[in-house]
């Protein structure tokens, strides 16, 4: 899987969680804070990504990201092995 | 803080919020009420199929509720709040409270372990690996959750608890609710009866007790003739899905050309001593002579009496003498549940809100299979409506773990 698909991944599982970011656009730059993500959303965005991913690991393995895009680049890492 | 007004006026009710196997609203309750509907059938919601090939369940399941929650907010929360939410929408709206402090309004939700359903779901596909363990269900698993949703929704900020009485919580809400008005505590109070939104677990658990009784069983062919509240055919309880919220104000707080369903002038909520589903005689008439008495009226003065009728054999029997020993031979009976459902947490409300229904349209329903009452000398209304004015209502709800409850209700003017 590429960088740029785990990142459609995760910027799906944000839609869900967040309906009304429907249609709003989200970039790599974005944070899931500035988005107005609250914690126990990103909380779920997170197990929901690492359940699309099939990535048997804890959230608290992917704390550091600063924006949603290091955030794809971490979970690229972590399916790479 | 109090308010300054003089303590002890019965609370009245001005706005009525109801969802049963009719839908959503008054109009179509009491419609379908008065027909003595029937709306029974095998239960469909994911979550109540029994497991392995036994016998599906039947009751009653209203219509999802209408979309009043932002998409966020509703795809995290289950069955029963988006239904408390709608509910008390049309309560609210009814009785004007937008026009009130949001520090005066309080609310009591009433019953417990709420929403077992979706707990079962969740559990099943988390097991199966099919969904992740959702982070809000660390918070909507409890019954405040209802609470939240309700004052998050609508500005309610005086102050928001549950109460649990099992069969009796909604009266019991009513009663607390009605505590707190009188209190002066808040100005305005709503009682909600929560939906019980029963799992396919609870159901089984309910059926190797014996509350559903054996006819339940083969009841797939024709499920509305297993729930016969008094009649000499009954056997058990069928669950019925419903909500209901009320909304007690004191009387000398409304707003100009605001008319009310009526006042809450006795009730008493009393422990009888029994743990499990045995009802008590000596309980149900206490409940009954102090509720009279607190309204300050003999029995004689109770033109008509909403009984908590389940179709047990022996809840209905111990009932049926409570009423004859308390001197309510003269009354006419119904019971709600034989078109309704059991609605568990939500009976009581719902029952109360069916009272000052049919005190308004001068209109007693029918209760459904009745043919053959266990106790002819009661004034059962049967299987047909009949017109009566009534100026005194008894509303009688009793719950599992010896909760007995009684509330007295009088019609505008009475």
């Amino acid at each position: 899987m590429t960088d740029d698909a785990v990142l459609a991944t995760l910027i799906a599982q944000i839609r869900d969680v967040v309906p009304e970011l429907e249609g709003h656009p989200i970039a790599r730059a974005d944070s899931m804070v500035d988005l107005g993500v609250n914690s126990i959303e990103r909380n779920e965005v997170l197990l929901l990504t690492l359940q699309a991913l099939q990535l048997d690991i804890s959230p608290t393995k992917l704390v550091g990201p600063r924006n949603i895009g290091e955030l794809a680049d971490l979970l690229h890492a972590k399916l790479a092995g | 803080m109090p308010s300054s007004r003089a303590e002890g006026a019965p609370p009245v009710v001005t706005g009525i919020g109801v969802a049963s196997g009719f839908g959503y609203g008054k109009q179509v309750l009491r419609t379908g009420l008065h027909a003595g509907a029937d709306v029974f059938g095998v239960l469909a919601r994911p979550g109540r199929q029994p497991a392995g090939a036994a016998t599906p369940f039947i009751g009653v399941e209203m219509p999802d509720p209408p979309d009043v929650l932002p998409k966020r907010i509703a795809r995290t929360a289950g069955l029963s709040g988006r239904v408390a939410v709608a509910v008390l929408g049309e309560a609210w709206t009814e009785a004007g409270l937008a026009d009130v402090d949001p520090a005066r309004i309080g609310l009591v939700v009433g019953g417990s372990n709420l929403q077992n359903r979706e707990a079962v779901l969740a559990l099943t596909a988390h097991g199966e690996g099919r969904a992740i363990l959702s982070p809000h269900l660390g918070y909507s698993f409890f019954d405040t959750d209802i609470c939240g949703l309700c004052c998050a929704a609508f500005p309610i900020r005086g102050f928001s608890l549950t109460v649990g009485g099992a069969s009796a919580s909604g009266a019991v809400a009513v009663l607390q609710a009605a505590e707190a008005v009188r209190s002066g505590r808040v100005d305005a109070c709503i009682a909600l009866g929560a939906l019980q939104d029963l799992s396919h677990v609870d159901l089984a658990a309910l059926q190797a007790l014996g509350a559903l009784g054996p006819r339940h069983a083969q009841a797939e062919a024709a499920p509305g003739a297993a729930c016969r509240p008094f009649d000499r055919g009954r056997d058990g309880f069928v669950f019925g899905e419903a909500c209901a919220a009320l909304v007690l104000r004191r009387a000398d707080d409304l707003p100009a050309g605001a008319a009310a369903y009526g006042s809450i002038v006795g009730g008493a909520h009393r422990a009888d001593g029994h743990r499990g589903p045995d009802p008590s005689l000596e309980g149900e008439l206490r409940a009954i002579r102090l509720a009279l008495a607190d309204a300050g009226i003999g029995p004689d003065a109770i033109d008509y009496v909403n009984a908590h009728g389940t179709g047990t054999p022996l809840g209905d029997d111990t009932e049926a003498a409570a009423l004859l020993e308390a001197g309510l031979a003269t009354a006419r009976i119904n019971a709600t549940k034989s078109i309704l459902g059991h609605g568990i947490a939500a009976a009581g409300a719902i029952e109360v809100a069916a009272t000052l229904l049919q005190m308004r349209d001068g209109r007693l329903h029918p209760t459904r299979n009745l043919k053959t009452p266990i106790v002819p000398q009661l004034g059962w209304v049967g299987e047909t409506s009949e017109r009566l004015e009534v100026r005194h209502a008894l509303s009688l709800s009793f719950g599992f773990g010896g909760i007995d409850t009684a509330l007295v209700l009088r019609a505008p003017g009475a």
